[in-house]
């Protein structure tokens, strides 16, 4: 500053705030925790530029081209695509058939909390609600907490191979996932409406029925068509572990380093996904 | 006039039937197309199945070898997990600075300027540049990367760190570049009439206002990464996948279960972590 | 200081929001700019503060025209403008004393910045925040703090800045009446002492009035008036904000000899009132 007058002693301002232990302790955690986990992953950035590992990239990146567009191929791949949009479509439904049920047992403000129950007596409500909100909540957390190639591979074991069993695994994975969210949403629903239809008498079945659902219904259709998006992702990628689909033939032409025909099933995977989001964002537009 | 709005209710409910029953084909359809067999399923023979096996993992193996190796096998689904995440923050952000509009070519740090049209031109192929890429580390999934990268580094965890850290850095990218576009331009303008610089600008105005859901999405996407990094390992990149993969081709029940166990555990310590960091820091 | 000819505005196909400006600033100078919501004030300072670019006319600053200012060029003409604008203006999440030392972010190299926010020197800050009084919130978080004092870190910045000239875009419309007459009266006495030229937009024509030896009204895209406060009529006022009811009732308690701020007006030594 130009025209500054004669600086005061350092002691006439306040001092720098303590700066936060729990600042510095979380930044030395961080790399400490950094530091063993660069070397347990065995990170070595000198691999990257090492002839073997560029020799390798280039072979890839130059497999890729020409992409394999033969008529013979694409006619392969019809059947894998159309298996991978099944499989989201059918395992998104079994979601919600799994999900809706729970997620509604899953609701406090339905199950034991709130308006509806004030006038409930406390052990009655503990035990036709709190039990099994309790119960639900639980499955929901164990569907959501294992893998889906996990269930999977369960699944497998009791309906064999093919993609029913990864149906069934997306089903009930995304069903944990759903039911949740699905709560969530039940729960922040605008209590005013329930309100006035209590007090003008109704059951409390007629209450979810039309104060509930009808709210609610717009959030739970676009979350459920967002669950759609992340499907079709989740569908691809079963299919590495052997699903079918367009994942199980990527996995395969991998395999087989015919990576002409993977940049053709990227290709083919881009357009399905864009595809997804693209509709099912054309719904939820219309939707909200 | 009430005439056409009954017949325009009328309408909307016909327009809802045949979203119905056009849904309830396409499920229809799917559930043939994938072989759909409720019977196989609940019927006594799947069912029996499915809970003799899972009763024939139980107990699962403690013995010190295989808690060892599920140990360790933890530690390296961890490490993959984080290194992954931290290196997807950084990738992600470089990509997601030359993908945001606001930060290329329009908007306030632009209005007082000229860009030459060339120059103008070019940014813009930057940004599209910049999209397309986050689109395609985004969608080719995380397992396709690993294989990718265990082609290119061979087998091992190192492939899982860089698959996760390419594929999430486009998924972050994406989103930090929308949180960056919406930032409040205010103080953006403020700082930008002080005559300082557009780094500076950036570094003052853009990135602390950013942060708080930069990290949110960083810290959410980490519990979905260990998730991600213990698939990996089906396809050699290490970590508990790969361990699982062997238990499974060798028939070790018992193993299975011990590292099945190590999954819920390590998933859930990153799962509290991370909301425990979320709900101190921001 | 500033020379305005003819100057034009437009944004989009919309009607110009700035049409046929002529107007000079000498240095030094302290000038209050009045008028309706929607004349065209802020649009003028920012064309001022050099934000915007001028569509037509001729906006020269210091002899320079602005439409030959580019890149480096014109960042450091910025750096002779100081801006307090009306809220919103400092980066909420930063510590005072960041807000505050980012007025020197014109002069700065790109790592003394970053250094800067890790190791702070705090005592520059302290003196400019002494300046405005408030010299305790130093280390508080400027979103914590309230909307005057938050104005005053803004001057504070403007201080360290150590601009030419000081463009102030309703600095005290979303502060306390009590407050805003502190305010008006700091801009003015800090501006006199280092001779910067002082430019304000005021949506109180009695703090403009009270406080300004050139008032200029600003309506619909021009220049309405241009004159010393006791050749603001009564008549040119209501002209200016006519079909404007929210103003016209500021103009009427005026009239009627009620002032809003309290205090007796206090001249400026130097300025005839």
């Amino acid at each position: 500053m130009a025209s500054a007058p004669t600086a005061p002693p350092a002691a006439r301002f306040p001092a720098s705030p303590s700066r936060a232990p729990f600042g510095r302790f979380l930044a030395a955690a961080f790399t400490v925790v950094l530091a063993i986990s660069l070397r347990e992953a065995g990170v070595d950035p000198r691999l990257l530029v090492q002839s073997d590992a560029v020799g390798n990239a280039a072979r890839f990146v130059r497999g890729m081209f020409p992409p394999a567009l033969g008529v013979d191929f694409l006619g392969l791949l019809v059947r894998p695509v159309i298996e991978t949009i099944q499989i989201s479509l059918m395992g998104t439904t079994i979601a919600v058939v799994i999900g809706f049920p729970l997620g509604l047992l899953a609701t406090a403000s339905l199950m034991w909390r709130g308006a509806l129950h004030e006038r409930t007596p406390v052990a009655r409500r503990a035990l036709l609600g709190g039990v099994p909100y309790g119960l639900a909540r639980a499955l929901l957390s164990v569907f959501r907490a294992i893998p889906e190639y996990v269930w999977a591979f369960m699944f497998v074991r009791a309906v064999g191979l093919g993609p029913f069993p990864a149906v069934l695994a997306l089903g009930v994975a995304y069903g944990g996932m759903l039911g949740k969210v699905y709560s969530e949403i039940l729960e922040g629903v605008d209590s005013r409406p329930i309100e006035a239809l209590r007090a003008a008498g109704a059951s409390r079945a007629a209450i979810v029925l039309y104060g509930l659902v009808p709210s609610a219904l717009p959030h739970l259709v676009s979350y459920t068509l967002y669950r759609w998006e992340c499907a079709i992702r989740a569908a691809a990628i079963l299919g590495f572990v052997g699903a079918g689909g367009i994942g199980q033939q990527l996995a395969l032409s991998m395999r087989m380093f015919q990576f002409d025909e993977v940049l053709t099933e990227l290709a083919v995977l881009f357009a399905l996904v864009a595809a997804v989001d693209f509709v099912s964002g054309r719904i939820r537009g219309r939707l909200v | 006039m009430s005439d056409t709005r009954a017949t325009a209710g009328v309408g909307g409910a016909h327009w809802a039937w045949w979203t119905v029953a056009g849904f309830a084909a396409l499920v229809a359809w799917s559930a043939h197309g994938t072989r759909v067999d409720v019977g196989a399923l609940l019927g006594a023979e799947g069912l029996g199945q499915m809970t003799a096996y899972v009763a024939g993992l139980f107990p699962p193996d403690v013995s010190p070898p295989t808690l060892r190796d599920a140990a360790l096998g933890a530690f390296e689904t961890f490490a993959i997990s984080f290194v992954g995440s931290v290196l997807a923050v950084g990738l992600g952000f470089s990509l997601a600075l030359v993908a945001s509009r606001t930060v290329l070519y329009r908007g306030i740090l632009y209005a007082g300027e000229r860009l030459a049209p060339a120059g103008r031109a070019g940014r813009i192929g930057i940004y599209a540049l910049a999209r397309g890429s986050l689109n395609a580390l985004r969608t080719i999934p995380e397992i396709l990367w690993a294989l990718i990268f265990v082609f290119i580094v061979g087998l091992g965890p190192f492939a899982g760190v860089l698959a996760l850290g390419v594929h999430t850095a486009g998924v972050l990218g994406k989103l930090f570049a929308e949180v960056i576009e919406d930032i409040d331009p205010r103080p953006i303008e403020a700082l930008q009439a002080t005559g300082a610089s557009r780094l500076a600008i950036i570094v003052y105005g853009i990135l602390p206002q950013a942060a708080p859901q930069f990290l949110s999405y960083a810290l959410y996407r980490w519990e979905v990464n260990i998730r991600a990094a213990a698939v990996m390992g089906f396809v050699g990149a290490g970590g508990l996948g790969q361990r699982i993969h062997v238990a499974i081709s060798l028939f070790h029940e018992h193993q299975l279960l011990t590292l099945l166990l190590a999954i819920y555990v390590i998933v859930t310590v990153v799962d509290a972590l991370s909301a425990y960091l979320r709900a101190r820091l921001l | 200081m500033y020379a305005l000819s003819d100057v034009r505005k437009v944004f989009g196909n919309d009607a110009p929001a700035l049409d046929g400006v002529s107007l000079t600033v000498g240095r030094g100078e302290h000038v209050a700019f009045i008028g309706p919501s929607g004349a065209g004030k802020t649009t003028l300072f920012r064309l001022l503060n050099l934000t915007l670019r001028p569509t037509a006319g001729v906006l020269l600053i210091d002899g320079v025209d602005v439409a030959a200012l580019d890149g480096a060029g014109l960042r450091r003409a910025r750096r002779r403008i100081g801006t307090i604008y009306q809220q919103h203006n400092l980066v909420g999440r930063l510590r005072v004393v960041h807000n505050v030392l980012a007025g020197n972010l014109g002069r700065w190299s790109l790592s003394t910045a970053v250094a800067s926010l890790m190791r702070p020197r705090a005592a520059d800050a302290a003196r400019a925040l002494e300046q405005v009084g408030i010299p305790e919130k130093l280390w508080a978080r400027t979103d914590e703090l309230s909307g005057g004092q938050q104005q005053r870190v803004a001057i504070a910045r403007v201080l360290l800045q150590d601009p030419d000239v000081i463009l102030a875009d309703e600095p005290v419309s979303s502060v306390d009446p009590s407050l805003a007459l502190t305010i008006v009266t700091l801009l003015r006495d800090l501006s006199h002492q280092s001779r910067k030229t002082l430019l304000v937009n005021l949506h109180s024509v009695e703090l403009a009035l009270g406080y300004f030896p050139r008032i200029v009204g600003v309506r619909e895209g021009r220049i309405a008036f241009d004159l010393a406060p006791d050749e603001v009529t009564p008549e040119l006022l209501g002209a200016l904000y006519a079909g404007h009811s929210d103003a016209t009732r500021q103009l009427d308690r005026i009239h009627d000899g009620i002032g809003s701020y309290g205090t007796a007006c206090r001249p400026l030594p130097g300025f005839s009132k």
